[in-house]
């Protein structure tokens, strides 16, 4: 193999194929990977990442920048976004030329890994992760001429906590040097924390300039869908603003609710068949996949449950409301499930048996159990709300 | 008599030859050929089998495999004290020691399965292979994914493979809590009486009839058999005590056909075998020699436990006499056995209802250090200096196992011991000192 050979993976025989329909065309407009080239409902956070960076580059300075949100709420896609247009603001010679470079903790299987992976973006060089950090601490606190820009953007920052924090504590200590010049973003999910997992030197060499992302709202989800499916006529309007409020009421997930989208696409190809269909995703087809998504698997695992195995249930709760606890010992169920079995003029089952019954419960999630080798005294108790299991047993 | 074994797979005189040597065990037998079916076809991915000790289950699958002639890799999960062990020996047995040698320093389960894949498809399998795993239950304890990983192997490695696992715990206590294939359970019951009588008879002494030793076996069984139907011991102690029964025999004092006097010469014999011999007091060479010398009677040799003398240091002693009156008696009773004026304290309204059971029936109780020496220098006459050496007498009982440590290891302001000598074995010690334990004992009051 050549001595620095560029990763690929073997090419496709056939080209992908080009959407044939409307639903394919809308398919495809709302995969989650395909982001567009301006993000909606984002134009505040842009606006603010936007000038932070182009301050700090414009006047050679560096500094932190905290921004957190919940999952799915286009922390990243707006970062990238900001990076793009500054990039191309940088090759117009609006502002100096700069360098940037993203790093990701869930992608490392250390978080010294993180320096490695710093370093080799920036130069190129391959060193251990003490070595990278010495070169890096060189490389900021030195001045040299001609210096460039750097930007970093640390995306799972929370996975580059180490007991002591040196980690972080180099990502936030860099920015302040006089020569550094480095600007770092860092992307979490949970607001405070800084104040949760990081001791006081950290925190405070973060700084203040935070940045949290609020859940899309209902509206903004459905202007979100629009903007992606741009003018392919593909929904009814009420399909689309049933999934945006649910998602809305829920999460507020972008992904989430594009899933939906997609999901109800299909669902709407499979029924396309019947004469009744317009061609375009309706009502009908959105509360099936919401159904899909939302509904817990639990009840109908507890639904489809052996006869024996819905006794043992039973069983179980009718030990829990004798105790007056959540909790009970194998024998102790055991014997309200030999009660049950006689009640409901079953055979009663072996001791064998009913382990059997209680541990497939357990492999199911539906009971958590202790280890098996403890036999009889094993301790059983329910992972779901009595309620629930009432709910499913009461149900046929 | 023995009923033949039958499967169209195998020749005939081979499962002949299976059936003699696997007496009283036809039908599980039968059952394992039935379900291994012919060497080319496929066969169950697993099967548990379990039982009692010494109720065949080795026996029997080695006889299958060595007589039919089926390629099987037999490993002791005792002896594989680590994975890579296991997987050598299976690669090892299967494919030779080219396999076994590519097997990376640790490997992991997806290294074994690797290798297995690789060179199962060099030599597919013309027969099923069977892969015995004796003591199964230590399976357990190794790594989380193994035993589910071995139960459906022959998905994993897509080859005609078997595992059969044998144990004596049941397989409820196996399963996984996060699910499993299951096994086809095979149980193989305890011998009768009857079935012990039929193997035991078999090794008979080449000088005597077969009558003879088969009646030597059924008195035997009637003395052991309530309490022990182990097969293995019970051929050790036929083996043992066969030549006291032939005695009478060789001296011509009786004929081979005279049962009664002969039952009246080992019976006596037989009892006191089950008290030395059975519980390994006198070890099998000793009883042997005793059985030898006439002149001295079986059992007057003291055995192993009864070498219980420990010579000890004088406050040594005293220590532990200390810390078995700690150990023994409330606390709240000191002050009743060692102080001089202590008032009239009565025994029945003094105490809580809990301590009322004798205390030599729940076990010894921790005590804190500062107590024992409190008990320790009213114990001792004189007046003893607590010095270095008596602390590291302490210590250097409870390395001698004497006492034990209870409390943590890092806590040296207050440690707790209990006591772990029996009472003989204290009253032993206090003779030696003319120390009256028993009068300081609260449950001998």
């Amino acid at each position: 193999t050549p001595h620095r050979a560029t990763p690929s993976i073997p090419s496709r025989s056939l080209p992908a194929r080009q959407p044939a329909n409307v639903l394919e065309e809308a398919r495809t407009r709302l995969h989650v990977s395909s982001v567009p080239e301006s993000l909606p409902c984002r134009e505040q956070e842009f606006q603010d990442i936007y000038s932070f960076v182009e301050s700090k580059i414009v006047d050679g300075t560096g500094g932190c920048m905290y921004i957190s949100g919940v999952p799915g709420t286009g922390k990243t896609a707006t970062v990238h976004e900001v990076m793009r247009c500054l990039q191309h603001a940088a090759d117009v010679d609006e502002i100096p030329p700069f360098h940037f470079i993203e790093i990701n903790g869930m992608k490392m299987t250390d978080p010294h890994q993180a320096y490695v992976q710093i370093l080799q973006k920036l130069t190129g060089q391959k060193a251990t992760a003490d070595h990278a950090a010495a070169l890096l601490e060189k490389r900021f606190s030195n001045p040299a001429p001609r210096k460039e820009t750097t930007v970093l953007l640390v995306d799972e920052l929370d996975l580059l906590w180490t007991r002591k924090q040196n980690v972080m504590y180099n990502l936030f200590d860099w920015p302040t040097r006089r020569h550094a010049r480095l600007v770092v973003l860092t992307i979490a999910n949970t607001m405070d924390l800084p104040e949760r997992i990081m001791i006081n030197r950290v925190a405070s060499r973060l700084g203040l300039t935070r940045m949290s992302f609020q859940p899309y709202s209902f509206k903004q989800l459905q202007q979100i869908i629009m903007s992606r499916l741009n003018k392919v006529k593909a929904f009814e309007e009420d399909a689309l603003q049933l999934v945006s409020r649910k998602v809305a009421a829920l999460s507020g997930d972008a992904r989430r609710c594009l899933d939906i989208c997609r999901r109800a696409t299909e669902i709407c190809e499979h029924s396309a068949a019947k004469p009744s269909a317009t061609g375009l995703v309706g009502m009908s087809h959105v509360m099936e996949v919401l159904n899909e998504m939302f509904s817990s698997s639990y009840i109908t695992a507890i639904k489809c449950a052996s006869v024996q195995e819905q006794l043992f249930l039973r069983a179980v709760i009718a030990e829990f409301r004798r105790l007056g606890l959540e909790e009970a010992t194998f024998q102790q169920v055991f014997v309200q499930h030999q009660a049950l079995c006689r009640v409901e003029g079953l055979q009663p089952i072996s001791v064998s048996e009913g382990l059997a019954v209680c541990q497939r419960l357990g492999a199911c999630r539906l009971l958590l159990l202790e280890p098996s080798r403890l036999g009889v005294l094993q301790r059983v108790r329910l992972n779901v709300s009595q309620d629930d299991v009432l709910f499913a047993l009461k149900a046929d | 008599m023995t009923k033949m074994l039958q499967h169209s797979g195998y020749e005939e005189e081979r499962l002949q030859r299976v059936a003699e040597l696997l007496p009283c065990r036809e039908v599980q037998a039968g059952m394992l050929l039935s379900l291994m079916g012919q060497p080319q076809q496929c066969s169950y991915p697993s099967i548990f089998i379990y039982g009692h000790r010494a109720s065949g289950k080795s026996h029997v699958m080695q006889v299958l495999l060595k007589e039919l002639e089926l390629p099987h890799a037999t490993v002791s999960c005792v002896e594989c004290v680590s994975v890579a062990l296991l997987f050598e020996q299976v690669l090892l047995s299967f494919f030779g020691c080219d396999a076994a040698s590519l097997l990376p320093r640790s490997p992991s389960l997806s290294d074994f399965v690797r290798i297995y894949r690789q060179h199962c498809s060099q030599t597919p399998a013309k027969q099923t292979r069977y892969i015995v795993m004796e003591k199964a239950e230590l399976l357990r304890d190794t790594d989380a994914n193994l035993l589910p990983a071995l139960l459906r192997l022959q998905e994993l490695v897509d080859d005609n493979v078997t595992i059969i696992l044998l144990s004596e715990i049941v397989w409820d206590k196996f399963r996984p809590n996060t699910g499993c294939f299951e096994p086809l359970l095979l149980h193989f019951p305890d011998y009768s009486k009857g079935e012990l009588q039929q193997i035991l008879s078999q090794d008979k002494h080449p000088s005597y009839s077969a009558e003879f030793y088969s009646s030597y076996i059924n008195i035997l069984l009637g003395v052991f058999y309530s309490v022990c139907r182990d097969l293995r011991e019970l051929r050790h102690l036929a083996a043992l005590n066969f030549s006291k029964f032939c005695e009478p025999l060789a001296e011509g004092k009786v004929k081979e056909t005279d049962t009664h006097k002969l039952w009246r010469n080992i019976e006596p014999h037989l009892k006191k075998a089950m008290q030395t011999v059975y519980l390994r007091e006198v070890s099998s060479l000793q009883w042997e020699q005793l059985q030898q010398m006439e002149e001295r009677e079986c059992g007057a040799l003291r055995g192993l436990s009864a070498h219980t003398h420990v010579e000890l240091p004088y406050y040594s002693k005293f220590l532990l006499i200390a810390a078995y009156l700690a150990s023994y008696n409330p606390a709240r009773t000191d002050k009743r056995f060692f102080l001089k004026h202590h008032g009239k304290i009565r025994k029945t309204n003094f105490l809580k209802k809990n301590e009322k059971t004798s205390n030599h029936l729940l076990g010894p109780k921790p005590f804190p250090l500062d107590r024992l020496l409190a008990i320790f220098y009213s114990v001792v006459d004189s007046r003893v200096a607590p010095t270095a050496s008596i602390f590291s007498q302490i210590s250097s009982l409870v390395t001698l196992q004497l006492l034990t440590k209870v409390s943590h290891d890092d806590q040296l302001d207050a440690p707790k011991y209990k006591c772990a000598v029996s009472m003989d074995f204290i009253c032993a010690i206090s003779r030696t000192v003319n120390f009256e334990i028993i009068k300081y004992l609260y449950d001998f009051l």
